[in-house]
C-alpha cells in the first residue's frame, strides 16, 4: 500500500479519533462518578459492598441503559462511558478495514472484517450467555 | 464513597503505572491488586481490568503507531486469532470456576516472569516462508545507523496458534497476554523483539476490547469499581510511560520478577486453599 496514505490515516486521524473517543469516555465515567455521589445517600458504597459480596446490577437492554442514563441513573451513564470506551477498538479495526478496501487489498478486507465480527459477535454471545 | 473511591484510584494509578514501567500492561498488577488488597472477587476484577487495559491501549498506542515499529499487517493477522480466542475466554469466563482462574492466573504470572528474565534480542532472518510471503508480513524498521532493516516472517500458524491461547487468557484472565503475544511473534516467527513489542501493544485493545464487550453486554461489569479503576490505570500508565525514558530498566526488571512470583504464589494459594 502506498506508505502515504497510510500514514495519512495511521499518523493523523487513528490518534485525533482514538483520543477524542477517551476523553469522551472518560468525562462520561466522572459524571457518572459524581453522579453516584449525588443520587442516593449511600448509593456508591452500598454498591461497592454489594459488588464485593458477589451482586451485580441484573443486565440491562441497550434501551434500558439509555432510559436509564436520561434519568440520571449513575449506573447506567458508567455503562454508556464504558461501551464508548470499547469504541476505541472498533474505531482502529474499522480505520484498518477502510484502509484496506481503498487499496483493494482484499485478503486484508477479510482480516479486518473477521475482527469486526469477533466484536460484535461479542456483544451477542454477552447479550445471550 | 471518597475513601473507597480514593483507595481504588491508587491501587489502579499504582497497577498502571507498574505496568507500563515493567512493559507487561496494567492487567497483570490491578487483578490481583482488586482480589487480594480489595478484596473482590476475581470475575469483577477481571472485569474491570479488560475495561483498563481497553483504555491503557487506546492512550498509548497512540505513540507507538506514530515510531515506525508496529507491523500492522503481521497485526490485523493475528487479531484475528486472538480476537477468536478473546470472546471464547469472555464467554467461558461466566462458566469456569474460580480456582480454575485463580490456577490460571498464577500461571501466566510465571510465564510473563520467565518471559521478562529471558527477552531474546532480535534474530532476524532473510527468507520467509510461503504463507508470509503471500501475506506480505515482511516488513523493515529504523536501525541503529539510520538505515532501514528489512526482516522476514516465517510460521505464521504457529504464531496464530499462540495467540489464540493469548486471546482466551486475556478474556478468562482480564490481563493483555502481552508477554504471550511478544513470545509469539519474537519466538515463533522470528519477528524483531522491538517490532514485537510494538505490535503486541497495538494489538492490546483489541483483544482486551473483544473480552470487555462480552463483559459489558453480560452485565458483568461493575461500573462502580470498573470506572475509577480505568481512570485510575490509564493516568498511572500515562505517567509510567512518561517516566520509562529515564528509568533504569535493567534493574527494575528483578524487582518485577519478584513481584510477579509472588503474585503467582499468593494466586496459586488461593485456588490451593480454596480446593
Amino acid at each position: 500500500m502506498p506508505a502515504s496514505d497510510e500514514d495519512r490515516i495511521l499518523r493523523f486521524w487513528t490518534p485525533i479519533l482514538l483520543r477524542s473517543i477517551l476523553v469522551a469516555a472518560s468525562i462520561i465515567l466522572v459524571l457518572g462518578l459524581v453522579l453516584s455521589a449525588s443520587y442516593t445517600p449511600d448509593y456508591y458504597v452500598g454498591r461497592y459492598y454489594a459488588v464485593r459480596a458477589g451482586h451485580l446490577h441484573a443486565r440491562e437492554s441497550f434501551a434500558r441503559m439509555f432510559v436509564g442514563a436520561a434519568q440520571g441513573q449513575p449506573h447506567s451513564v458508567m455503562t454508556i462511558g464504558l461501551f464508548v470506551l470499547t469504541l476505541v477498538p472498533l474505531a482502529r479495526v474499522a480505520f484498518c478495514f477502510l484502509l484496506f478496501l481503498r487499496e483493494r487489498d482484499y485478503a486484508y478486507v477479510g482480516f479486518t472484517a473477521y475482527v469486526l465480527a469477533g466484536l460484535v459477535l461479542g456483544v451477542m454471545l454477552g447479550k445471550i450467555g | 464513597m471518597l475513601e473507597i473511591v480514593s483507595e481504588l484510584l491508587l491501587l489502579a494509578v499504582a497497577s498502571g503505572f507498574i505496568g507500563a514501567m515493567s512493559g507487561l500492561g496494567g492487567g497483570v498488577f490491578i487483578v490481583p491488586a482488586l482480589v487480594i488488597i480489595a478484596h473482590m472477587p476475581m470475575k469483577i476484577a477481571v472485569g474491570a481490568s479488560l475495561i483498563s487495559v481497553v483504555a491503557t491501549s487506546a492512550g498509548a498506542s497512540v505513540a507507538f503507531v506514530r515510531d515506525g515499529w508496529t507491523n500492522l499487517k503481521v497485526a490485523m493477522v493475528l487479531e484475528c486469532a486472538t480476537v477468536t480466542g478473546a470472546v471464547t475466554g469472555a464467554y467461558l469466563a461466566g462458566i469456569v470456576p474460580t480456582v480454575v482462574l485463580e490456577l490460571l492466573f498464577a500461571a501466566m504470572m510465571l510465564q510473563s516472569a520467565y518471559f521478562n528474565v529471558r527477552k531474546q534480542g532480535d534474530d532476524i532472518i532473510e527468507h520467509g516462508d510461503e504463507l508470509a510471503r503471500r501475506l506480505e508480513l515482511a516488513g523493515d524498521f529504523p536501525g541503529d545507523d539510520g538505515k532501514n532493516v528489512h526482516y522476514e516472517v516465517v510460521n505464521v500458524y504457529g504464531g496464530g496458534l499462540l495467540m489464540v491461547v493469548a486471546g482466551l487468557m486475556s478474556g478468562l484472565l482480564g490481563i493483555g497476554s502481552g508477554a504471550l503475544k511478544v513470545m509469539a511473534m519474537d519466538y515463533f516467527m522470528h519477528i524483531p523483539l522491538k517490532v514485537s513489542s510494538a505490535t503486541s501493544n497495538f494489538m492490546l485493545g483489541v483483544t482486551a476490547g473483544a473480552g470487555a464487550l462480552v463483559f459489558l453486554a453480560r452485565g458483568d461489569v461493575a461500573t462502580s469499581i470498573a470506572a475509577p479503576v480505568a481512570l485510575g490505570v490509564t493516568a498511572g500508565a500515562l505517567g509510567g510511560s512518561r517516566l520509562l525514558p529515564h528509568a533504569n530498566v535493567s534493574s527494575l526488571r528483578n524487582v518485577f520478577t519478584v513481584i510477579l512470583i509472588l503474585i503467582a504464589l499468593e494466586m496459586g494459594w488461593r485456588a490451593l486453599t480454596r480446593m
